[in-house]
């Protein structure tokens, strides 16, 4: 006779193995949820734009540009067909100029709006299949074989700027890229090189990031609030802006320095999330059902001799 | 000038062989004057304007001179068509002018004291040019009286004084530094009268006869601004009303006179042009009825000939500052409005959910209230059956409702 | 066995008041045989199916997304993802609820309702997931869940539209699985009883295996679908946003889960004339009242530690809004605090009732009432969306009747099953026009 059936054997290993396992699990989560939850620095070659609000005099050569480099078709709906006229970003427009006025004090400001190109971006953070990941040079690229068109990027993005063409079949999803495709043969995008006055300039991160603190240096007072914004909004942007009025204003949200994906993060990432924690709560759950299953089976088999119809499972 | 007595405009012209034609004529440019603002020529066409004036009474007017270029007279009579010098004296029967009465000396003189005394307190006092207030204002006399005196005098018993003219409504010419005669605008001497400036160097004939003939017909005078210059002529920048305003917008400007700019009618605010400081209507309605007789139209920088604060002080070729860089309305705002209620969809989603709460509330209703109940729900106790067990709660409530 | 086996209507049980000890009413789930399938109600039930799978396919094959929704980029997500798929999924977790507490806390009396709770949960899944495939606007790189390198595991739709499909596939299936099979027991063909006969041993010994993950899975996905908004940040209104609304969604879920379950149960009760059975109904809803209040505390707390308790008190739109979902939330936690209110049929329905609408409301809420990408902007579903909504929803209500009628899933005395027996062994035994003859009464 076997001391143990085999059966039995397996049940206790397999306990046992259950429970090593957890453990370690628990163990790999705390480690993993100490990594994941780190703050993502911009790449070191990170390019990026700095626009200033008090140096634009929107002529709107930006918005022009920006359609024929990407090879949109103007949007001349709000004008009815007359100028290119758009009232926002849309599908058509990568880059847009609003301007901010009010009337009771006479303020006014133009301001350019676009991708942002964050550093730890939500919109990369909440795609499912990596659509949107941040490919070279840091800037948030778009790729048609992964989207499924789900617009998570829509609803995580703080700033609003991915566009979904709802009206078509084969719907892509629309925002600025930097003009990644001709940055080999022009060095820059569209929208910086034609800007008449260099309130729009292109370059690396770092270097814009100095540039525009040297200008709020030279000129203090004249500034909101002395700061260049996308420094650390949102775990910074790669698009800095610097404007003489408050940025709300601007349509520019306030914006803690924590970004958002890194809420999600935490919590175990990968490891604790789906490996460690589920394996903890089947073990746990396994053993308790395990209990139940025998009493419920051995009543099971008493009523059916009581009854003698089989029972329900 | 004979003394005729004032009939209706309507007999007077009747009278004096004017054609139909050109009195209509007339009172389509005075509607394009004062295309708002102005009772008289708020009707649908010409007809229905010269009907109205032809039952309006000739207003007897007086119409004085001081310090004066006579210019805004000359900008009455020199339209074109129709002559309007013709036509002004069946619209109005001008008592006192010295310019064109026939009369001189003692004969004027007795014209004025007549008129005077005849329509008293119904005439209106029309002052064109300036009036000199140093030492004593013996700079203007007239008939040995000093223009000071004149003044309370006559528009003392007017029903309505207009000063017409830059030198009547604020001084004009002779009031630029150094101001030797210490001329002033009528507005500044008369300080309880309804006085309407119209200011301008000259300023546009149908703007005044707009004033006089609203007076005639019911009696009021248009609405003024705070200068006292009626909004109908006088509410706007020549900036904001401009046909070369896109010129401007678009960056295209004249840099010298003759220059190709110049030629092609290019925007003068590089060459002092004070349009955007100055009111006036001069970019809608020109001069001789020839269409861009104005000064921006042959290519002069306007020079704010009605504004105090700019005509004969600020330097010609001085650029002005736009007070209002209001970009234009092309931009898009901030925030702009998305998304839209489909009113249908509203209803049925409001009835579905209606019908989902009404429905759990009366299947709510039909469950037992009786603790510990477990009948079959909303089926009614059968008169046989026994009411089985010890019953705690309340006794058999009828229906399970 | 009662003569009344002759009769196909079962009498209406003798109003009786449950006592202690007194062995439960329901002890298992029985057939509505009475009741033929296609009645009035269910054909406007397939009439809306029809209206919403038209829709719903021209949608997906013919047009794009825009033409029938009135989605746009500042509300990108409409009421299918919010409705359908976050909201409703709370109803179906009933499965998860009542499956953890009669399997993981042993509460046995809760077996005879687990399998309505099934087929409830594997019908809000299965249109939420129908949902989820009408609103992606490029469903067909949806292959791309194959690759694994190409996944983000990062983000919490991933998590969502992975194991929201494998838990209902797979776990649901599995689990709604053995009353399926007993119906075949009674199969007359002599393939499928040997099937049955060979499946029915193996799913015995694999259930508990199975079955724990089942209850693995949805705590997973439930707690994802409240990540979701997380990433929305300073849109969702501070009153609902805070890095815990994946738990909060988790015991939400578990609320609505059983509210749903009792809400079912009962009606269906009302609707096809079956006695209660308050001691089960009861447990159902002290659970669900502990597990209420548990919510209310992580709620409130939430609120409280981040210092927003002032916002709701604002007496602005979103202030109101929270104090009536909160009320309406704790109204059934207190008053099913209390024995006799357990045990009172129209308070249980009514609690449970409130706390489903509550519950949903709730899971809802954060996606459209509170979200506010900025002013201006409105949006409120387009004609095509809410009837593809009401098809789907149609879809639930006409196959669970359809369930009902056809396996034993809505639990009922043992008279009943004696019953239920003897119609079987009629049906099998007779001719085909004496089976016609017996099937079909109301």
């Amino acid at each position: 006779m076997v001391l143990l059936s085999r059966r039995a054997l397996l049940r206790r290993v397999g306990g046992g193995v259950g429970t090593a396992v957890a453990g370690g699990a628990v163990a790999l989560a705390g480690a993993a949820g100490a990594e994941a939850a780190e703050v993502r620095q911009a790449p070191a070659d990170a390019v990026g734009m700095l626009y200033d609000a008090t140096k634009c005099i929107g002529c709107k050569a930006c918005v022009a540009e920006c359609s024929k480099v990407n090879g949109l078709a103007p949007d001349t709906a709000p004008s009815n067909g007359l100028w290119q006229m758009p009232v926002d970003l849309d599908v058509h427009t990568k880059n847009v100029i609003k301007l901010y006025a009010d009337p009771a004090t006479g303020e006014t400001s133009y301001v350019k709006r676009q991708c942002m190109h964050c550093v730890d971006p939500s919109c990369v953070s909440a795609c499912p299949f990596n659509a949107l990941h941040k490919g070279d040079l840091g800037i948030v690229e778009w790729d048609g074989t992964r989207c499924i068109g789900c617009r998570y990027c829509e609803v995580a993005c703080p700033f609003e700027i991915p566009k979904f063409e709802w009206n078509q079949f084969n719907p892509k999803i629309v925002k600025c890229e930097l003009c990644r495709h001709v940055l080999d043969r022009d060095g820059q995008p569209g929208c910086t090189r034609v800007c008449p006055t260099g309130a729009v300039i292109f370059g690396r991160r770092d270097g814009l990031l100095a540039e525009a603190k040297q200008r709020v240096a030279a000129r203090p007072g004249v500034y909101h609030e002395d700061r260049v914004y996308g420094e650390r909004e949102a775990g910074g942007t790669q698009v800095l802006y610097l404007s003489r009025v408050p940025f709300e204003k601007l349509g520019l949200p306030a914006l803690s320095d924590r970004a958002l994906p890194a809420g999600t993060r935490h919590g175990g990432g990968f490891l604790g999330k789906f490996v460690a924690l589920p394996i903890v709560l089947y073990v746990v759950f396994l053993r308790f059902f395990r209990r139940n299953w025998r009493v419920h089976e051995e009543e099971v088999a008493r009523l059916k001799a009581e009854r003698g119809l089989e029972e329900q499972l | 000038m004979a003394y005729r007595k004032p009939g209706t405009i309507g007999e007077s012209l009747a009278r004096s062989g004017v054609s139909r034609r050109d009195f209509l004529e007339f009172c389509a440019r005075l509607m394009v004057a004062a295309p708002a603002g102005l009772a008289i020529a708020s009707h649908f066409g010409p007809e229905a304007v010269a009907k109205e004036l032809a039952k309006a009474r000739r207003p007897s007017v007086i119409w004085l001179h001081f310090q004066d270029c006579t210019g805004c007279t000359e900008t009455l009579l020199r339209t074109s068509k129709p002559d309007i010098g013709t036509l002004l004296f069946d619209l109005i029967s001008l008592d006192y002018h010295e310019t064109v009465m026939a009369a001189s000396g003692k004969q004027a003189e007795a014209a004025l004291r007549d008129a005077m005394t005849e329509n008293a307190g119904k005439y209106v006092c029309v002052v064109e040019g300036s009036i000199p207030t140093k030492d004593h204002g013996v700079y203007m006399k007239l008939a040995g009286r000093p223009a000071l005196e004149v003044l309370q005098d006559v528009a003392g018993r007017a029903a309505a004084v207009i000063a017409i003219g830059s030198c009547a409504s604020w001084g004009g010419v002779p009031s630029s530094g150094p101001n030797p005669t210490g001329a002033v605008g009528v507005d500044a001497l008369l300080k309880d009268k309804a006085i309407v400036n119209i200011p301008g160097c000259p300023p546009n004939p149908y703007t005044f006869l707009g004033v006089v003939l609203q007076y005639a017909t019911n009696g009021t005078l248009p609405a003024l601004d705070a200068e006292k210059r009626p909004l109908f002529a006088f509410d706007r920048y020549i900036h904001d009303h401009c046909p070369r305003r896109a010129h401007f917008d678009a960056g295209r400007f004249t840099r010298e006179f003759g220059d190709a700019g110049h030629r092609q009618g290019w925007c003068l605010y590089q060459m002092g042009c004070k349009g955007p400081i100055t009111h006036a209507g001069c970019s809608t309605r020109h001069f001789n009825e020839i269409p861009d007789v104005w000064p921006i139209g042959i290519g002069a920088p306007c020079v704010g000939c009605t504004e105090r604060t700019v005509a004969f002080k600020v330097p010609i070729f001085e650029k002005s500052e736009v007070p209002t860089p209001m970009p234009s309305a092309l931009y898009p705002e901030i925030r702009p409005e998305t998304g839209s209620v489909s009113p249908v969809a509203t209803g049925i989603a409001g009835t579905v959910v209606g019908a989902v709460l009404g429905a759990a509330y009366v299947a709510a209703k039909r469950f037992s209230k009786v603790a510990g109940d477990e009948a079959v729900p909303g089926v009614p106790l059968p008169p046989s059956a026994p009411a089985a067990g010890k019953d705690k709660g309340s006794g058999s409530g009828g229906k399970g409702v | 066995m009662a003569t009344s086996a002759a009769r196909s209507v079962p009498l209406p049980a003798p109003r009786r008041v449950a006592q202690e000890g007194v062995i439960n009413r329901w002890q298992r789930g029985v057939p509505v045989h009475e009741v033929r399938v296609v009645t009035p109600w269910f054909l406007f039930l397939v009439g809306l199916f029809v209206v919403g799978t038209v829709l719903g396919l021209a949608r997906l094959l013919g047009g794009a997304l825009g033409p029938f929704t009135a989605m746009t980029d500042a509300y990108a997500w409409g009421v299918w993802k919010t409705f359908n798929v976050m909201a409703l999924t709370a109803l179906g977790s009933g499965a998860l609820a009542v499956g953890l507490a009669s399997w993981v806390l042993g509460r046995h009396h809760l077996h005879t309702v687990m399998r309505t709770a099934l087929v409830t949960s594997f019908l809000f899944y299965a249109t939420g997931l129908l949902g989820l495939l009408t609103d992606v606007g490029r469903p067909w790189n949806f292959w791309n869940i194959l690759l694994p390198w190409r996944w983000n595991t990062e983000s919490a739709l991933w998590e969502v539209s992975f194991a929201m499909p494998v838990y209902c596939a797979l776990f649901l299936l599995y689990e709604n699985g053995p009353m399926v099979v007993e119906r075949l027991w009674s199969s007359k063909n002599d393939r499928i009883r040997g099937w049955v006969r060979m499946w029915h041993p193996r799913i015995r010994k694999t259930y508990p295996f199975v079955v724990a993950g089942a209850y693995v899975a949805p705590i997973l996905h439930q707690s994802s679908l409240g990540a979701l908004m997380v990433l929305a940040g300073h849109k969702v209104h501070p009153l609902w946003q805070t890095d815990m609304l994946p738990i909060l969604y988790l015991v939400q879920a578990l609320v609505c889960g059983f509210g749903a379950v009792i809400v079912v149960v009962m009606s269906s009760c009302l609707v096809w004339r079956r006695p209660l059975d308050v001691k089960v109904l009861g447990e159902l809803a002290d659970l669900m009242s502990f597990t209420t209040i548990a919510w209310l505390v992580l709620r409130l707390g939430d609120v409280i530690v981040r210092g927003r308790l002032g916002d709701a008190f604002a007496m602005d739109r979103w202030g109101v809004l929270f104090l009536l979902e909160t009320t309406a939330v704790a109204i059934p936690a207190v008053v099913m605090r209390f024995a006799r209110m357990r045990a009172t049929p129209r308070a249980v329905f009514g609690m449970a009732m409130l706390a489903c609408v509550a519950g949903i409301a709730y899971r809802f809420i954060p996606t459209t009432l509170a979200y506010a990408p900025g002013e201006g902007s409105t949006y409120f579903p387009a004609v095509p969306e809410v009837l593809i909504t009401m098809g789907l929803v149609a879809i639930v209500v006409g196959v669970f009747s359809i369930a009902v009628k056809r396996f034993a899933v809505l639990p009922a005395p043992l008279e009943s099953w004696y019953h239920s027996v003897e119609h079987d062994r009629r049906l099998s035994a007779a001719s085909r026009s004496d089976a016609h003859g017996h099937a079909d009464h109301d």
